[in-house]
């Protein structure tokens, strides 16, 4: 489980590092859209927009529904509270650390005075 | 959605009255870290540490089970900056990087820890950290 959990994490980080997949992101934040859409908001082939997208899709981050000749892709954000629950466990561990270090050196300066 | 851009990454920051090489002392010396690298629920720790560039270090942090950290050091740059290798039960046994500085303003330091998770195509050189890794990147899928 482990795993799976830290190979889908990983492509959640390489899905999100680049910045046209980022911008397709955001813009299916608000609405769903058409794959013919999207690619026409981005001044790049079509054919590099569904690279694009595919690398979203395995990242879990898009879902597409086929109605007729229309993908219609939306935006999953699940596997991005996956990614925040890493973040905010390493947030916790290091502000505690943190406040654990200040009280430690601070009170052996005091001794040493 | 913007606030997405930089999931892989978390940064703490504490200012401390006390001077940089204290502090940065405190991330080296085993006695330092049995005492203060002990989170909650945490009895007892016991820190072994190879204080050198490519030196490896174990902290393992014992409560109702054990949790081993390991990882190696790759920049030791006292009183300035050090940077480490990160391996735990919370990294799922994968390399994640801490980069910690010591920025001194007056006489006190702020401490800012700021621990990235790796891309796992960079996993094995990514002595130049995140910004290397996302060009790398970058480079491969755009080709």
């Amino acid at each position: 489980m482990g795993e799976y959990k830290s190979a889908r994490l990983d492509e959640v980080f390489n899905a999100l590092c680049d910045p046209t997949r980022r911008a397709i992101l955001a813009r299916l934040t608000d609405a769903s859209a058409r794959v013919t859409d999207i690619a026409a908001d981005f001044p790049i082939s079509l054919n590099s927009i569904s690279k694009h997208i595919r690398m979203l899709e395995r990242a879990g981050l898009l879902r597409r529904s086929v109605s007729g000749r229309d993908h219609v892709l939306s935006l999953d954000a699940e596997p991005l509270a996956e990614a925040s629950a890493w973040i905010e466990r390493y947030r916790r561990f290091w502000e505690g650390r943190l406040a654990a270090l200040d009280t430690y050196v601070t009170s052996k300066k005091r001794k040493r005075k | 959605m913007n606030a997405a851009i930089a999931p892989a990454t978390v940064v703490v920051r504490r200012t401390i009255a006390a001077s940089a090489e204290d502090l940065f002392d405190a991330w080296l010396d085993p006695e330092a870290l049995a005492i203060w690298m002990r989170p909650g629920g945490i009895r007892k720790t016991t820190a072994k540490v190879d204080p050198r560039v490519g030196g490896r270090y174990e902290i393992v942090m014992q409560g109702d089970s054990t949790f081993p950290h390991t990882g190696e050091y790759r920049v030791i740059d006292r009183p300035k900056r050090l940077v480490f290798t990160w391996i735990s039960n919370g990294t799922e046994q994968r390399e994640s990087l801490v980069t910690v500085d010591f920025l001194r303003t007056g006489r006190q330091t702020e401490v800012v820890v700021t621990h990235e998770q790796l891309p796992q195509s960079q996993r094995t050189s990514h002595t130049n950290g995140w910004t290397s890794a996302l060009e790398h990147l970058d480079e491969h899928y755009a080709a």
